[in-house]
């Protein structure tokens, strides 16, 4: 924790959000907020990049929508009855077991429609779209690389240095990510194995002011930061552990996820960490024609959701869980009806996959609506802008205020309730929020109520759509953070409800649904 | 653009042979000095035949060691052809790699990677399709670029590649259509409006498609068929009209069957905007990355003009690039940052370091060295996408892409293998030639000049005297500059006396592993 950001965000939450006293002393609240950021500081995002172009619909089904799908994708769409369900109207690929699982225990969310005005079915162009956050095409610099920017002005001039002796972020592979480039330098460093690093020749040269000049100072610079940089990402990466079994040897996405896990438990201070997983062009032989679960895309899938399981399941013995929280992107979707080669062409939006004990809530956003005739070349809508997707992440993981986040982007944002499920808030009015998730959400039986309890008395109503009261829930005392209860809802008639959360200072609806 | 008339000294002729070449000898710059320019140039852009592939790994069981597979059947049995088809692949490999390290001193290697990485095809289809692709490329790398585009747009490996070969009137594929308009040709503009980039828009993605469905690839891998061949199934053909967007005049393009797809890249070669692409593109690989407005008006667009007068002709576009001033303005000079090929063979060609271990242990050699290059980000077959590596097109980093922290060490790694141990292939070792670089120097007994030289073969630019010092140094061992003289005497009245070649090797591959390493070298 760097005491001159903390006293930033302290300045400018009391500049934006006056402090009103109805039962908080000052005190309490500035060592919340103390808190509160030492924990902004210590969170980590990792960014799985889906290079191709995922098909959403063969991932996250809209089993609603699944008579239409059966017209539009005769010749891909898997079998109704081999979908792992998600709610009733959404289903997961049936490779997905292990995302299944995280969902049901409220640790994977689902983003729907995702992706941005005036869809570019280019992959070079719409990927440059998504790793610069930008639509302008002279937007050179990536969204996080513009984040740390505008926190790190300088960079890469004097860094590594004592107070940042870790890279900001980590690029898995051999290239780093152009979603950290910056204006005068990419923040993501490269590594293919955090055990095995480098020290290489120290040089010093000077940049004459040519092009040739810019590359050898480049290099130099990279040489210098190589040593350094190295030297603390294999210490960290000692020192780490590892203690899930659920990783496979053989998943190539399960070993760099496993070496960010042991990274971060040794201690590196690294924010980001980036994944790449190719293979997802699928025009062609996207399915397995005798067995359309299985497939080259199915293959890609299960790769996916055993890795982030199994990645999940060491956080959480690691004790890390609440410092971690990942999120899926590709370049776009496809085109909703298939093609004669058993796969599907460019298309438009597609699903967010957000993981991690912190995420919000299940579902956001509607199902895409499939239409019942095949028009050509037609892609999923967007309706949510991604632009909204990594404003939100910036605001509730990374705890960056509003205007600097505003600055970073070239749309108005709007924000989205996505990665608060940890946070305790930064002014009055954010810490009051209890941040309430229930899940699974719809339920055929009972269900887990999540919120940040305020250390307060607490009842807990289950409400029917009129607002009558049918039952008390929970009456009692709580202790203050994180509160997970299992509460009774097996005996319900199918329907939507509320739990009205109420004590002193709060009081908040969470709906959920019986089915 | 004015033809180049300034001095021409080891300087220009070093910088011309790094840019068209994957690396010159101290002799080869200064007979290039000698020559002048425009013999040099013309030298230059005369494309040699090339040998073919040979088999020489024991998985090959149809032909025999030493002999051209590239038209040869495949083994029946499905195991036997899969084997077949990784040796040929090995040999493919290996290869491209004995090209570029046997090069005549021409620009036949660089145009066929600037090709390459132009369509970006990724060897999936077949061994010997991708080898006759390969070569189309190469013997057309200076010839019609129009002509290059409808020969690729029906190539085996291209309809392989891009869904072509399933491409027909029953489920039209876009892949190839998109790419055609997006990378190979016009390329593609901002987008100005829902689905229209400015220079096509989806109509045309779309009626692209339909225009060339109908081929076929057959005979892949086959026990029977010596080619995989392309062919036109008239049932397969959409015989709809097709109607092109405003960007091409709304065109109809339909009831040419076969050659549709050719009446189609007429009508895009029509557009000015291809050769504005292609001449950008081009001087992104050979001059710089970066693209002023002025460079613009008065590099681009005058390359573009000389294409369009040439009917799309590449060889007057290079003879005027490679002669013009511009291509020599100091500006210019090591603004790019070598390729993981061009930073191999960058140390190799210029010391004449190759194997000489037989036909089996020279192409066990090169594929290994094709490997070393695939571990840095550049295997030769592979392109990572379709529009080729992300440091011939990705703003604002280009060919700094080419290194990070990963890369520079196995850069470093390389270096440090070549120069000491030697990069062990099975039995076969190999090292650098040093002394035979050393011997080939102006005069090997002088120290400074022996440094001059290094930093003429390796630097795009001049060093400074400090650091010219430091390299003497390390060569002279800290002795004064006599010492070397008289080592390096009484090692040439003893040449196979370990006791006076030893301690030359040694100084030599102290200083060889110094300047391989410093940043200057990694730019060309």
């Amino acid at each position: 924790m760097k005491r001159r950001d903390f006293l930033k965000n302290a300045s400018l939450a009391s500049l934006s959000l006056p402090f009103v006293s109805n039962g908080f002393s000052m005190q309490a609240v500035a060592k919340e907020l103390f808190e509160y950021s030492k924990n902004a500081e210590d969170r980590v995002l990792v960014l799985i990049r889906m290079n191709g172009g995922n098909d959403g619909l063969n991932m996250v089904f809209p089993i609603d929508q699944y008579a239409n799908l059966a017209i539009q994708r005769p010749n891909i769409l898997i079998p109704q009855n081999q979908l792992l369900n998600l709610t009733s109207d959404l289903a997961l690929h049936p490779k997905m077991t292990g995302m299944q699982d995280m969902f049901n225990n409220g640790k994977l969310s689902v983003i729907q429609n995702v992706g941005y005005p005036e869809a570019n079915r280019s992959h070079f162009r719409s990927m440059d779209i998504w790793s610069t956050g930008a639509l302008d095409i002279n937007q050179t610099s990536g969204w996080l690389g513009r984040y740390f920017d505008s926190t790190y002005p300088n960079f890469p001039a004097d860094y590594p240095n004592a107070n940042f002796p870790d890279p900001f972020a980590i690029s898995m592979g051999s290239e780093v990510s152009t979603t950290c480039q910056g204006l005068m330098g990419n923040f993501s460093h490269a590594v293919n194995d955090p055990f095995n690093t480098s020290n290489l020749l120290l040089t010093s040269v000077t940049n004459d002011g040519t092009y040739y000049g810019s590359h050898i100072e480049y290099i130099s610079t990279l040489i210098n930061q190589t040593n350094e940089y190295g030297t603390s990402i294999s210490a960290s990466a000692n020192a780490g552990n590892s203690l899930s079994t659920m990783y496979d040897p053989l998943n190539p996405l399960a070993v760099q996820l496993k070496y960010i896990a042991q990274m971060i438990s040794g201690g590196l201070k690294t924010k980001v960490y980036i994944v790449n997983i190719g293979g997802f062009d699928t025009h062609d032989s996207q399915v397995d024609q005798t067995n359309l679960s299985e497939g080259n895309h199915a293959l890609l899938l299960k790769m996916i959701s055993d890795a982030v399981a199994a990645f999940q399941n060491d956080l959480h013995l690691l004790g890390l869980e609440q410092r971690v929280a990942g999120m899926t992107f590709s370049e776009f979707g496809r085109q909703i009806a298939s093609n004669g080669s058993y796969g599907t062409d460019h298309g438009d939006a597609a699903p967010i996959l957000l993981f991690g004990s912190c995420v919000s809530t299940g579902i956001i956003g509607p199902n895409p609506t499939i239409d019942n005739q095949i028009n050509e070349q037609a892609g999923v809508p967007m309706q949510i802008d991604f632009r909204n997707v990594y404003a939100s992440i910036l605001r509730d993981w990374f705890e960056a205020p509003e205007p600097s986040i505003q600055a970073l982007f070239e749309q108005n944002i709007s924000y989205l309730d996505i990665l608060s499920g940890c946070s305790v808030g930064i002014a009055e009015q954010e810490a009051l929020k209890l941040k309430p998730l229930v899940y699974p959400n719809p339920t055929p039986s009972n269900v887990t109520l999540r919120f940040q309890s305020k250390g307060e008395q607490y009842q807990i109503f289950i409400m029917d759509q009129q607002g009558k009261a049918l039952a008390v829930a929970f009456d009692g005392q709580l202790n203050s953070g994180k509160q997970e209860m299992a509460l009774e809802t097996s005996k319900l008639p199918a329907g939507h409800y509320y739990f009205l959360i109420t004590s002193t200072n709060t009081r908040e609806l969470v709906a959920f649904q019986k089915i | 653009m004015q033809v180049y008339t300034g001095p021409w000294t080891k300087a220009e002729a070093a910088h011309l042979l790094r840019r068209t070449t994957f690396g010159a000898t101290n002799q080869q710059i200064l007979t290039a000095v000698a020559n002048g320019m425009n013999a040099t140039v013309n030298s230059i852009l005369q494309i040699p035949i090339s040998d073919e592939p040979l088999a020489y790994d024991a998985g090959e069981t149809i032909v025999p060691q030493g002999s051209s597979w590239v038209n040869a059947v495949y083994p029946a049995n499905q195991t036997q052809n899969q084997q077949t088809e990784n040796a040929r692949f090995k040999s493919l490999g290996a290869w491209i790699a004995k090209n570029m390290n046997q090069e005549q001193l021409c620009i036949a290697e660089k145009m066929a990677f600037f090709w390459q990485n132009h369509f970006g095809v990724t060897a999936s289809a077949e061994a010997r399709a991708m080898y006759h692709f390969l070569a189309l490329l190469r013997q057309n790398s200076l010839g019609n670029f129009k002509q290059l585009v409808k020969d690729v747009t029906i190539h085996p490996a291209m309809l392989l590649f891009l869904n072509g070969a399933t491409n027909n009137v029953f489920s039209p594929n876009e892949n190839y259509s998109r790419e055609l308009l997006e990378l190979f040709s016009i390329g593609k503009g901002n987008q100005i409006a829902t689905g229209d980039y400015s220079t096509y828009t989806e109509i045309d993605v779309a009626a692209g498609a339909k225009i060339m469905t109908g081929y076929t690839v057959s005979g892949i891998r086959s026990s029977t068929a010596t080619q995989a061949t392309a062919s036109f199934n008239s049932i397969l053909h959409d015989n709809s009209s097709k109607t092109l967007s405003y960007h091409f005049n709304g065109q109809v393009v339909s009831g040419a069957g076969a050659t549709e797809y050719a009446n189609y890249i007429d009508v895009i070669f029509a557009q000015p905007q291809v050769a504005k692409y292609i001449c950008t593109k081009l001087y992104r690989y050979f001059v710089n990355y970066d693209i002023t407005p002025s460079i613009q008006t008065d590099v681009i667009d005058v390359l573009a003009q000389t294409l369009i007068t040439n009917n799309y002709e590449i060889l007057p576009v290079m003879q005027q690039l490679l002669t013009s001033d511009h291509f020599y303005d100091m500006s210019v000079r090591g603004a790019i940052i070598r390729n993981p090929i061009e930073m191999i063979m960058g140390a190799m060609n210029p010391t004449q370091t190759m194997p000489n271990f037989g036909l089996v242990g020279d192409y066990q050699t090169y594929i290994s060295i094709y490997y070393v290059a695939d571990t840095m980000g550049q295997s030769y077959l592979v392109p990572p996408s379709v529009a080729g590596w992300t440091a011939y097109y990705q703003a604002p980093a280009f060919s700094k892409l080419w290194i990070n922290s990963t890369y520079i060490k196995k850069r470093f790694d390389i270096v440090s293998a070549l120069v000491y141990s030697g990069v062990p292939v099975g039995t076969n070792v190999l090292k650098m030639n040093l002394l035979g670089f050393l011997n080939g120097l102006s005069n090997p007994s002088d120290a400074p000049q022996v440094i001059d030289d290094m930093c003429d073969v390796f630097f795009p630019k001049a060093i400074n005297a400090a650091d010219k010092l430091t390299l003497k140094l390390i060569l002279t061992n800290g002795l004064p500059d006599f010492e070397w003289t008289l080592q390096y005497t009484d090692y040439l009245a003893n040449p196979t006396n370990t006791t006076y070649f030893t301690p030359v090797t040694q100084r030599m591959q102290a200083v060889m592993n110094v300047i391989l390493k410093m940043p200057q070298f990694q730019t060309i």
